[in-house]
């Protein structure tokens, strides 16, 4: 078999292709939280301290788009991974592969853009790589980084208990359709705008003020894709109530007119946590505060069971289902 | 010269009165001996010197079994003196339970006969009527083992019972006013009302205007009369759908709609379906129907019967009650609780319904919905040693078990895609799985990885080790017709296809399960997914995507912000789906002509093409084909344009809405005649959705037997979606293991 473009949308077959091919090696855990896990990030601990460490490679077009850029994507995609882990992002590797005819002007404002976005994670960029490619051997520029971080406490995706309040950390939906907008050249009256952001201050506030149980990004397969695999995971029902998602009515429209469900797609700058509930207001409070949770709400809570079900506002009940990538029509 | 045997008869035995029957003619024969139920099947010790003529007799068994077979093993055992039944025992589970069937003549009569036990009681039947299904918690089929367990026989009763010379003897459901379940009425904040008889006041009420939720056999009703239709239809929020009716006489179901002889004979038969009918007068009780037809059913109750002898209006609306894409509710508690918005009292009884079964519904001799008085249904069919379980696809959804030369599919589950619809799937897979006693070798369900029927399968066969099938949707659809060499015309809403786009006019030839894909209809844009089922104007679209659509969109109030997106979508391919389905062409004809803009029920703008269809008159329009990686590919777009230039040059609508039916189907049966041509097949299958619209299927038909072919339609299953947990079984029987 072959890979095809649905084993990188993140749904369902991706999962297959990682679970059969990618994550096959006898060696994937240096102590701590590794591979096995398939987290956020990996977790070793050295001398009483607990080490995060995260990759991400990042192929975004357009590279400027309202809210961000290919940079920005670069610099957060890492960081935030470390956060989920419940780590202070303190040092990343930055690696391009750039294409010959590349405008170095591009690359200049590539550059800025990811330090001023170190600047807000608190972070740096210590040590680096760069290739050129031939032309057409890749399309314009692709960015990894890699980035380590420290946590005092690490926090899973798999730790939801049955009582916990499910908080998400602003508007759902946002980069995903922003990309799609610029890319497809949509007018859709309004313009949306990507959230990429870094969330650790927003984060640390958050485990500051309460006990954070388990936190995962809804990035590639949103929402959707993000609250299956913490529910799936950790073994419990989630249950959503549809009337207390936050999403932008700008993102509501777009998806509307498009058939796409804003859950499904990416976010950049966006947390979903399971928190005691003792601890949820406090913690919800908190969240506001940070620059980027201005937005944030409780949105459901976890049970015994499985899956992850929306209640709807008239009553109804449906599941929510992590996407398989391109979605396919199913009505008869 | 006497002669001595025992008599072993197989099939639907149980429920149906055979113990009794066996009894009454070894009376008439002077036969000694016993009769005993095993659960598939019954057991006659027998001896006498008419014993050939009792054999004989047996053979032609009662009016609601099922004989497959019977058969004489030599008796070796002690001569018996007179004859008695002895106490069921479970065997071997092959016989199966007889579906619910409604009230018999003679259990009418008993209702209405003011000196009989039985005056005026509502659950009154026999063992040639009343519940089966709905009441069974296990096999064999015994009172104790149904939910009448609760009400123990009074004196009367009870002898009636015992009396081998009563229609009511081993009457598992025999009730009367004394012992069984009582009727009551309450209000709609469960208050209850004051009343004598809870039928009369029920009626009254419903004369008045009130809207009533009823508890009959498999479930609730919402009923009202005619006068409160577009109020119910407001509480219901569904106000373009059609509801069916409940008619106390057919002399009033002629006075309003055409009825064949043959359908005069289903809306009279055991089962008593809805039966969808086309109106005298077009413009008739459209406050019930804005179609040209309407459903109609007879009372099937003794419940029903009573309220309509009390009862003003000739008619009741009675549509099940449930939320839109849930399961219909079946206890009074639930209803209470989901329904009081809806409606003003409840009539409801203390007889626990236990497996749900909604009204089924027949159309043209064909089943649309295959539920109360059709299933569970047995099926012979020879699919080997394997035992299988087909799950079904998503919409329209039953189950289907096949064990040992049987397949035995369940009553209508439904659109199985919210947690409430699969909990009710999961319950019919093991209720059916109970009275089976089967022990699943492999799973089949559907193509389409994210229906919740295929996780439900795949989730079974972890825990089982069952083998997985998955089944092409449409391949199912054939499989569920014929399973001789034949060319196969499926035409349908969507199932996800071999090559990832998404089928629903397809030609196959060959033989189950090798079918290939021959021919079928253009492949076109989808824009949005399933938006574009909601909104079929989308659809048009998405096959015309230029000015002149763009103009007919607009002039219909669809944003310039929305149509500039549209198009967008439409030239990026921005979660645009491929379909060759016939329904989404349908749709996509229905918003051109205006008929409907946004769809509110499964397959409305489909059905009201068809309704403005109906006045008018088919003109022969040129049919363009191509051949695309050796398929031949009717070009729906041309048809579509062609409508157009007619609806922009003036055309009568309901013109260009029959003309437009008929070419659709002229043009994929001419494919399936030439693939037929050149294979040399002599049958031509039919199944689908689109199979109901009458002049789509008559078109098809008239075609293939022009061609001297064999049309092959089964009227033993759904040609929509109910018959595809069926075809997935067949599917999978017949592949090599
Ligand atoms: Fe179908
Ligand atoms: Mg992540
Ligand atoms: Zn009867
Ligand atoms: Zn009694």
């Amino acid at each position: 078999m072959k890979i095809n473009m649905m084993h990188g949308a993140g749904g369902a077959v991706f999962g297959e292709l990682l679970g059969e091919t990618l994550t096959k090696y006898k060696n994937n855990n240096a102590g701590g939280i590794g591979l096995e896990s398939l987290d956020d990030g990996a977790v070793i601990p050295i001398d009483g301290k607990n080490i995060v460490l995260t990759t991400d490679s990042h192929v975004v077009r357009p590279l400027f788009f309202p809210g961000g850029d290919i940079g920005r994507i670069a610099v957060c995609g890492t960081a935030n991974d470390l956060a989920m882990m419940g780590g202070k992002p303190l040092a990343l590797t930055c690696s391009m592969i750039i294409e010959e005819g590349f405008d170095i002007e591009i690359l200049e404002r590539i550059v800025q853009s990811m330090d001023s976005a170190l600047e807000e994670a608190g972070a740096s960029i210590v040590t680096g790589d760069t290739k050129v490619l031939a032309k057409g051997e890749i399309d314009g520029i692709a960015i990894n980084t890699a980035g380590i971080g420290i946590a005092e406490k690490p926090v899973r995706d798999s730790a939801l208990k049955p009582g916990d309040i499910i908080i998400v950390s602003g508007t759902l939906g946002d980069h995903g359709l922003a990309i799609m907008t610029s890319r497809e050249g949509f007018d859709f009256g309004e313009q949306i705008r990507s959230d990429v952001a870094p969330v650790w201050n927003l984060v640390n506030a958050a485990m500051q003020a309460g006990e954070v149980h388990a936190m995962k990004d809804p990035t590639r397969g949103g929402f959707s894709n993000a609250i299956n695999e913490m529910a799936e995971k950790s073994g419990v029902q989630v249950r959503i109530s549809e009337e207390s998602l936050p999403i932008r009515r700008s993102v509501r429209s777009a998806s509307e007119l498009l058939g796409i469900n804003p859950l499904d797609v990416a976010n950049e700058g966006k947390v979903v946590m399971g928190v005691a509930p003792e601890d949820a207001e406090a913690i919800l409070a908190a969240i506001k505060k940070d620059k980027y949770g201005k937005d944030a709400a409780i949105v459901g809570r976890v049970v015994e069971g499985k899956s992850v079900i929306m209640e709807t506002g008239i009553g109804g009940e449906r599941f929510i289902e992590p996407p398989v990538g391109d979605p396919v029509p199913r009505v008869c | 010269m006497q002669k001595c045997g025992i008599i072993v008869v197989k099939g639907i035995v149980q429920g149906v009165g055979f113990r009794p029957f066996v009894y009454s003619l070894a009376e008439k024969y002077n036969i000694s001996g016993s009769v005993q139920n095993l659960g598939s099947e019954v057991r006659v010790v027998a001896c006498g010197d008419n014993f050939d003529s009792f054999l004989s007799e047996i053979g032609k068994g009662t009016p609601l079994s099922k004989i497959d077979s019977v058969d004489v093993l030599d008796y070796s055992g002690a001569a018996v003196s007179g004859f008695y039944i002895d106490k069921s025992s479970s065997g071997t589970l092959s016989g199966f339970i007889p579906a619910d069937v409604s009230i018999c003549d003679d259990c009418i009569d008993d209702i209405r006969d003011k000196n009989g036990r039985y005056f005026s009681y509502w659950a009154t039947s026999c063992v040639n009527c009343g519940p089966r299904y709905s009441i069974i918690l296990d096999v064999p089929y015994d009172r104790e083992r149904t939910t009448m367990d609760e009400f123990p026989l009074c004196a009367g009763c009870r002898k009636e019972y015992e009396d081998p010379l009563s229609r009511r003897h081993h009457a598992q459901t025999i009730a009367c006013r004394n012992c069984g379940p009582g009727l009551f009425l309450y209000d709609r904040s469960g208050n209850p009302v004051e009343c004598t008889d809870p039928l009369e006041k029920a009626a009254e009420f419903l004369d008045a205007g009130h809207i009533m939720a009823i508890r009959g056999i498999g479930g609730f009703h919402i009923a009202c009369t005619e006068s409160s239709a577009s109020c119910l239809k407001e509480r219901l929020g569904r106000t373009e759908q059609a509801l069916a009716i409940m008619a106390g006489r057919m002399s009033f179901i002629d006075s309003v709609a055409y009825v064949s002889d043959e359908e005069r004979e289903i809306l009279r038969g055991p089962e008593h379906p809805v039966v969808v009918l086309v109106k005298r007068e077009r413009d008739s009780l459209c406050e019930v129907s804005n179609l040209d037809t309407i459903g109609i059913m007879l009372p099937y109750s003794g419940l029903h019967h009573l309220l309509f002898d009390n009862l003003k209006a000739p008619f009741l609306i009675m549509t099940s009650a449930n939320s839109p894409g849930n399961p219909m509710i079946t206890e009074y508690e639930t209803a209470l609780l989901k329904l009081r918005s809806s409606v003003d009292y409840f009539l409801t009884h203390n007889r626990v319904i236990k497996n749900r079964c909604d009204d089924s519904v027949v159309r043209d001799g064909y089943i649309i919905r295959m539920s109360r008085g059709y299933a569970p249904k047995r099926t012979s069919a020879d699919l080997g040693g394997r035992c299988i379980l087909a799950v079904g696809p998503e919409l329209n959804s039953n189950i289907t078990v096949y064990k040992g030369g049987f397949c035995y599919t369940s009553p209508h589950v439904g659109n199985v895609r919210n947690p409430s619809t699969l909990d009710y799937l999961k319950e019919t897979v093991h209720k059916m799985t109970a009275i089976t006693g089967a022990e699943y070798d492999i799973i089949a369900h559907d193509m389409h990885p994210q229906f919740l029927s295929t996780r439900y399968a795949k989730e079974l066969s972890d825990i089982s080790g069952a083998q997985l099938i998955p089944v092409q949707h449409h391949r199912a659809h054939i499989a569920a017709v014929c399973t001789k060499p034949c060319v196969g015309i499926a035409i349908d809403g969507v199932g996800l296809g071999d090559d990832g786009t998404v089928w629903g006019g397809e030609v196959f030839a060959g033989c189950v399960p090798e079918l290939e894909r021959v021919g079928h209809l253009e492949t076109v844009d989808m824009p949005g997914g399933d938006l574009a089922t909601r909104f079929p104007e989308r659809m048009l679209y998405g096959i015309l995507p230029d000015d002149l659509t763009a103009g007919i969109l607009a002039g219909r109030g669809m944003s310039e912000l929305e149509l500039n997106v549209l198009d967008r979508q439409v030239k990026a391919g921005i979660n645009v789906a491929k379909t060759s389905s016939t329904g989404r062409v349908l749709d996509a004809a229905s918003a051109l002509l205006g008929i409907c803009r946004e769809k509110t029920y499964d397959g409305e703008p489909a059905m009201k093409l068809e309704a403005s269809a109906s006045a008018g008159t088919p003109a022969k329009w040129e049919r363009e084909f191509k051949t695309e990686s050796g398929c031949r590919v009717f070009q729906t777009s041309s048809l579509l344009r062609r409508a157009r230039a007619e609806y922009l040059s003036g055309t009568d609508v309901s013109d260009i809405a029959a003309s437009f039916q008929y070419n659709l189907a002229a043009g994929i049966a001419e494919i399936a005649v030439e693939s037929a041509g050149i294979l040399g097949y002599d049958k031509v299958a039919v199944s689908g959705g689109v199979a109901y619209n009458k002049m789509i299927r008559e078109t098809v038909i008239n075609i293939i037997r022009s061609h001297d072919l064999i049309p092959v339609l089964n009227r033993d299953f759904p040609l929509g979606d109910g018959c595809i947990s069926y075809g997935q079984a067949v599917y999978a029987g017949k592949m090599k293991g």
